[in-house]
């Protein structure tokens, strides 16, 4: 299984097994609030008004009949209790569904009921078009039922409610056998361990359900409940502050050391931080490396700056773990109730963007919510909804920039660039959306649409270009760090049959994160006959051992050294140094961001640089725009603009 | 209580084919409860159906032709495979009902399903599960009818009747005799609970794009449009739909664009929708795209409406032999007491799966038995699957959809 897989079928499971756990344990508690409701009652009291209420909000019902069988008699009932209290005492025919539920079935019906159809005298006070839930039960000996209605206007009872009508169905019996029986001592016992069990295995569920099981403490969705709670019940001028935890480099830890002592530095931070917080705190896991921290209350936020300056520094100290010295510090945002919101999720979110500050700015750190972070966060959650948005819509498009022979003037190939074409056809740089979008986890696909519409468009560019010209598509350093995202571009590649007019650009920085780029990526791009360049050449990791293993086609020396070089003798050295470089190991140099005139006759006179690119000679324009426009072909030694 | 049992014959002719089941079935004496027939299109229906109606005399019985024949907890039945899942299970209720699917398969649907619940003897209540088994086209109106009574408080599982080679031979087996166009409707009331699970074996390949044209179909004789949905795909993005598939796909119908059937190329590569998320994690429901038409249209075994966005997928042997016994194992996982309970189940499996899965089938029998501990199961191959999506119910391609009984 991929990575994505096995990740996806973890959340899944979990999430399963959380939402099965918390049902079991609310159904547990609804069946001892009704049992309690059925043992309280004492003497001949109609035992079943606690009952009813408890029972019909769980099932979302609006009104229920208790009916049992004379001695004297299968074929009619007596009803003994209902929400409509002139019913009590009516008799009742045993149908065909009445008499299998009496035999031991849960039954529902689809819509309708025919209750009133039941009836031997009088009319029913509800519809029969309303869904009904029958459920045997067994009282003072004899065999009955317990039939709930819905409203007419509610969808019918389902499968849970079934499931949890059979869990009732059998422990009220026995309840009522043991009342009925005088309190029997071995009734009354067996009732009780039941109770008990039941008891125990609600609040075993229950704590199962709310709390983490790893380090004990509660989880996400039992925090908010704890949390939304205390706030419920905070007075006009009360205070309360949440921090929010993220462990700095918890991937890395898993990674290096295993997920055993990943589990034991969780549990270990646990500790300490609990080791930190007042009784009337909470502390509290929310997901794999979050925790967070309710600080109820405090008198003034120096107070709370204090304590969580104090949980900084215990985790600053490393963790002895399995012998080894693993560091577990961690990144914390605080937000204020009220100032920054009155409820959990509210708080959280602030906290979090706090803590993503924190965390930005220095590793280890505190930051604390404002609303200037409140505002930066909402227009970066607006970007990304927006970014969201562009790509179910294919709105990122490609922009090609000319790349050519210096002397000659000749297109010889063209850079593609990102563009974001938005809903109001504004156009938007990657500089103002690629750091969101590679967040959002949208760059690879967005990657993936460059490609796709370069490929379809490839027919026309050949038809203005010729067949010879070559496109290159940038990958970030991130990508390029992840080998399935790699091959499935290669191979995105290939497919078009095209891969030898391709080039991939890639910064030193891929070269240099990623072992697996170069063991396993390099040699399958060479393998595809696709070409490879070293973008921003200069101002990365340079490295000359670098150059000597990788078999490049070309450089492109970044436009920090080409700008303004006819005047600046250091970067002319260094361009001099680049261009023996290129000379020997054979790679074509490419200048970037040629701008005037100057510079370019600087180049063509001064170094051995073939190939450039920049604003002289094209702008980057969309490529049903450069396929229409007229590109000219300078005579050689001018720098024409080619294209507006 | 309730028991499962399964029973596999194998041979080139119906006769004997039946004599090996009848042999095998000599062992139970009593009624059962309900029995699942699937067999190898190439078997003669007649002999079938008198076989069944001798044996299992007033016992609903459901199923049809199953593409290659069928499998179980022994392994694979193989070509001629006849393969019966005999449930027993005194205290719960079954019932089968059927109709040929006409001009208006929702309401066909609605009827089959009342009869059906009449035959259990359980009229106007909710089923535990709702078990289907018909013709391949019309899956999607079916459920829709079957909706508008038991809504989505009540699974709809089942799948499409197969034949070996798409060429229009499915058959479904009926209380009535066999159909070639019909739907059999089983409601179950099982006393020991029903599990179930429906997932697909395919990822997400990274290219999507949105359907803005789909050629529509009309409801009834009338030839009314009642929305824009369809089989055929016109455009994606404006694009003509097979183009852009082969895009996505990196040319695997690039010799097909002016058409023909391309069901073997997109079994590895089929297109998904997001059917919704459980903890932010997408699910999706999968499509197999099976012709390219005129005009670059796109034809499919699901409905697909415009405005929808659709996602390219992709899938390799390993995966869609593993997911059969994760579906197997979540089935069982989801019964009332877990897998402690387990009697046995019945899986589909589409037939196109297992065209791509090839020479691994047997490792797929293999995982489901190991997920179902080797309890008697039955498993069928058709060209279409129904199932419970995130609390919907739904029609799905290359899909794989298993039920587990418990005792």
């Amino acid at each position: 299984m991929t990575g994505a897989e096995e990740l996806r079928e973890t959340i899944v499971s979990m999430s399963r097994e959380l939402e099965l756990l918390r049902t079991e344990a609310a159904h547990a508690s609804t069946l001892i609030n009704a049992l309690d409701a059925l043992l309280v009652v004492d003497g001949e009291d109609d035992p079943f008004a606690g009952v009813f209420s408890a029972l019909l909000p769980v099932f979302d019902a609006t009104w229920a009949i208790v009916l049992l069988q004379p001695n004297d008699s299968d074929d009619v009932l007596d009803c003994v209790a209902a929400k409509e209290p002139r019913l009590v005492g009516s008799r009742w025919r045993a149908d065909a569904r009445i008499a299998k539920v009496l035999g031991g079935r849960i039954v529902t019906t689809l819509s309708s009921s025919d209750l009133g159809s039941c009836l031997l005298s009088g009319t029913l006070p509800v519809s029969d078009d309303q869904p009904a839930l029958y459920l045997p039960l067994g009282v003072r000996a004899r065999r009955g039922l317990l039939i709930l209605l819905r409203s007419e206007n509610k969808s019918g009872f389902d499968r849970n409610h079934v499931l949890l009508a059979r869990k009732f169905s059998l422990l009220a019996s026995h309840a009522l056998a043991a009342r009925d029986a005088n309190r029997n001592e071995a009734e009354s016992q067996r009732l009780k361990q039941l109770t008990d069990q039941l008891t125990e295995s609600q609040q075993a569920l229950a704590f199962r359900a709310n709390h983490d099981q790893l380090t004990g403490l509660p989880n996400r969705a039992y925090i908010q409940e704890l949390v939304n709670h205390r706030l419920s019940h905070k007075s006009a001028d009360g205070k309360l502050a949440l921090a929010f935890i993220d462990l700095d480099e918890f991937k890395r830890v898993n990674d290096l050391h295993g997920h055993a002592v990943g589990d034991a530095l969780l549990c270990g931070v646990a500790d300490r931080v609990r080791s930190q917080i007042r009784a009337t705190d909470i502390l509290g896991r929310i997901s794999g490396d979050e925790f967070v921290v309710v600080l109820d209350s405090f008198v003034t936020r120096q107070q709370v700056a204090g304590l969580v300056n104090r949980i900084r520094e215990t985790l600053q100290r490393p963790f002895d773990i399995e012998g080894a010295q693993v560091k577990g510090t961690g990144s914390i945002g605080v937000a204020f109730y009220p100032t920054h919101g009155h409820d959990y999720e509210t708080l959280r979110r602030n906290a979090d963007a706090a803590m993503y500050r924190a965390k930005t700015a220095d590793k280890g750190s505190i930051a604390f919510f404002s609303r200037t972070l409140g505002r930066a966060m909402s227009d970066k959650m607006r970007l990304e909804q927006r970014l969201r948005r562009a790509y179910d819509d294919r709105q990122f498009k490609s922009v090609l920039q000319a790349r050519l022979d210096i002397h000659s003037g000749k297109v010889v190939g063209f850079e593609t660039l990102l563009r974001w074409v938005d809903e109001r056809k504004q156009v938007h740089k990657p500089d103002s959306f690629l750091a969101s979008a590679g967040e959002l986890g949208l760059l690879d696909g967005i990657t993936a649409m460059q490609i796709d519409e370069l490929v379809g468009s490839l027919r026309q560019l050949d038809a203005r270009f010729g067949p010879d010209m070559i496109y290159s598509v940038n990958i970030s350093a991130n990508q390029a760090s992840r080998p399935a995202f790699t091959k499935s571009i290669i191979r995105q590649i290939v497919n078009s049959g095209r891969a030898s007019n391709f080039m991939i650009e890639l910064t030193e920085e891929s070269f240099l994160k990623a072992d697996a780029f170069q063991e396993q990526i390099l040699p399958l791009i060479r393998a595809a006959g696709i070409r490879i360049s070293i973008d921003d050449f200069g101002i990365g990791y340079s490295s000359l051992s670098l150059l000597a293993q990788i078999t490049a086609d070309e450089l492109k020396i970044d436009r920090s050294f080409i700008s303004s070089i006819h005047n600046r003798p250091s970067n002319q050295s260094i361009l001099r140094a680049v261009d023996s470089l290129g000379k020997a190991f054979g790679i074509d140099l490419v200048a970037e961001g040629i701008e005037t005139q100057k510079e370019l006759s600087y180049l063509q006179a001064r170094t051995g640089i073939s190939f450039g690119q920049g604003f002289l000679f094209h702008r980057p324009a969309f490529i049903d725009e450069v396929i229409a426009s007229g590109l000219q072909f300078p005579s050689a030694g001018q720098g024409v603009l080619l294209a507006s | 209580m309730v028991a499962l049992r399964s029973f596999v014959s194998s041979a080139n002719d119906t006769a004997s084919a039946l004599s090996q089941l009848s042999d095998k079935l000599s062992a139970i004496d009593g009624r059962p409860s309900f029995v699942y027939a699937f067999y190898d299109e190439t078997h003669d229906d007649a002999q079938i159906v008198r076989f069944l109606e001798t044996r299992f005399s007033g016992v609903p019985v459901l199923g049809g032709t199953s593409c290659g024949g069928t499998m179980s907890q022994i392994g694979l039945g193989g070509a001629g495979s006849i393969g019966l899942l005999v449930i027993d299970d005194p205290d719960g209720d079954y019932g089968v009902g059927a109709v040929t699917l006409g001009d208006s398969p929702s309401k066909d649907a609605e009827r089959a399903l009342h009869a059906a619940l009449d035959d259990a003897g359980c009229p106007g209540e909710l089923p535990e599960l709702i078990w289907i088994y018909q013709a391949p086209g019309q899956e999607e109106q079916v459920i829709a009818g079957l909706r508008r009574i038991v809504g989505d408080r009540c699974p709809i599982i089942g799948g499409s009747s197969a034949d070996n080679e798409v060429a229009g031979r499915w058959r479904q087996l009926s209380p009535a005799g066999v159909m070639t166009n019909g739907l059999v409707v089983a409601v179950l009331f099982s006393s020991g609970g029903i599990g179930f699970a429906f997932q697909g074996g395919y990822e997400p390949a990274g290219a999507s794009g949105v359907v803005t044209k789909v050629a529509y179909s009309a409801d009834g004789g009338r030839g009314i449009v009642t929305q824009a949905s369809g089989r055929r795909i016109v455009s994606i993005d404006g694009e003509p739909a097979a183009q852009v598939y082969n895009r996505w796909t990196g040319g695997i119908i690039k010799d097909k664009l002016s058409g023909g059937n391309i069901l073997m190329e997109t079994s590895m590569h089929p297109l998904g929708i997001d059917a919704g998320k459980i903890g932010e994690v997408t699910h999706y429901l999968v499509i197999h795209p099976e012709q390219v038409l005129d005009d670059g249209v796109l034809s499919t075994f699901a409905d697909i409406e415009e405005g929808m966005s659709l996602y390219s997928m992709r899938g390799d042997k390993a995966r869609l032999v593993d997911r059969a016994g994760k579906v197997a194992a979540a089935a069982a996982a989801a019964l009332p007491g877990g897998t402690e309970g387990l009697a046995g189940g019945l899986v589909v499996y589409c037939a196109g799966c297992r065209i791509a899965v090839a020479d691994q089938m047997e490792k797929v029998s293999s995982a489901v038995s190991e997920s179902f501990n080797g309890l008697p199961f039955i498993g069928c191959f058709t060209f279409g699957e129904q199932g419970r999506v995130l609390d919907r119910n739904a029609h799905g391609n290359l899909m794989i959809s298993a039920i587990a009984f418990g005792r």
